[in-house]
């Protein structure tokens, strides 16, 4: 029982939560960059596209943009240690409460600017939240 | 919480990366801890106290909002 317990209590005191290695940070920007060119070369060359076919290719940049936010987000720093941690898990507190107001306030901007109100998709909340993660992750280093 | 690793380095005269590498972690962390805006965790505040050669409640003393 002891044993069971002492293992419990390493696992929740494990430093690392499970983070990739330090050069998926260069991945994840270099997929970020990529995730536009497709987008670019399309604008640039006029290519005609179907609905059905702009959608998809919207789909895939976004995603691959939302994949190299996050390769870049969860992956190691330079030294990794318990304030490291801290400021992680600070940065996350941020990001899930500014997401949450992000979804109830949004339909009330819209209301207000625009005309229709817009249906908010899972990929902007994502996005919001990676992007204000990493923006109170750096922040909270550099004040640190 | 309260701490005096800043007059324990001095004593021992080594800089913040010397205690950085002794104990694991990165100089701003010991630079926090010194300028009490960061409470480390009991493994890390162990580890300080060995390497000052002194016990943690000789080094971190709770305050009286603690």
């Amino acid at each position: 029982m002891s044993n069971k317990l002492v293992i419990m209590e390493s696992k929740i005191n494990k430093k690392e939560p499970g983070l990739l290695p330090k050069y998926f940070k260069k991945i994840g920007l270099v997929l970020m960059i990529l995730a536009f060119v497709p987008a670019v070369v399309v604008k640039s060359m006029n290519i005609e596209m179907v609905q059905s076919q702009k959608e998809l290719f919207r789909i895939f940049t976004l995603n691959a943009f939302i994949l190299g936010l996050l390769f870049v987000a969860w992956s190691k720093d330079k030294i990794e240690d318990e304030m490291t941690v801290a400021i992680r898990l600070k940065a996350m507190a941020w990001a899930f409460s500014l997401a949450v107001l992000y979804v109830i306030v949004k339909p009330f901007v819209d209301l207000l600017f625009k005309d229709p109100i817009q249906v908010l998709t899972g990929q902007e909340v994502v996005i919001s939240m990676l992007f204000v993660y990493l923006i109170m992750y750096y922040l909270q280093k550099i004040g640190r | 919480m309260k701490n005096t690793v800043k007059v324990e380095r001095a004593k021992l005269d080594i800089t913040q990366h010397d205690l950085a590498d002794k104990v694991g972690v990165s100089r701003q962390t010991i630079n926090s801890i010194e300028a009490e805006r960061y409470v480390p965790s009991t493994v890390l505040a162990i580890k300080i106290s060995e390497v000052f050669k002194t016990t943690v409640n000789e080094i971190f003393k709770l305050e009286k909002d603690d």
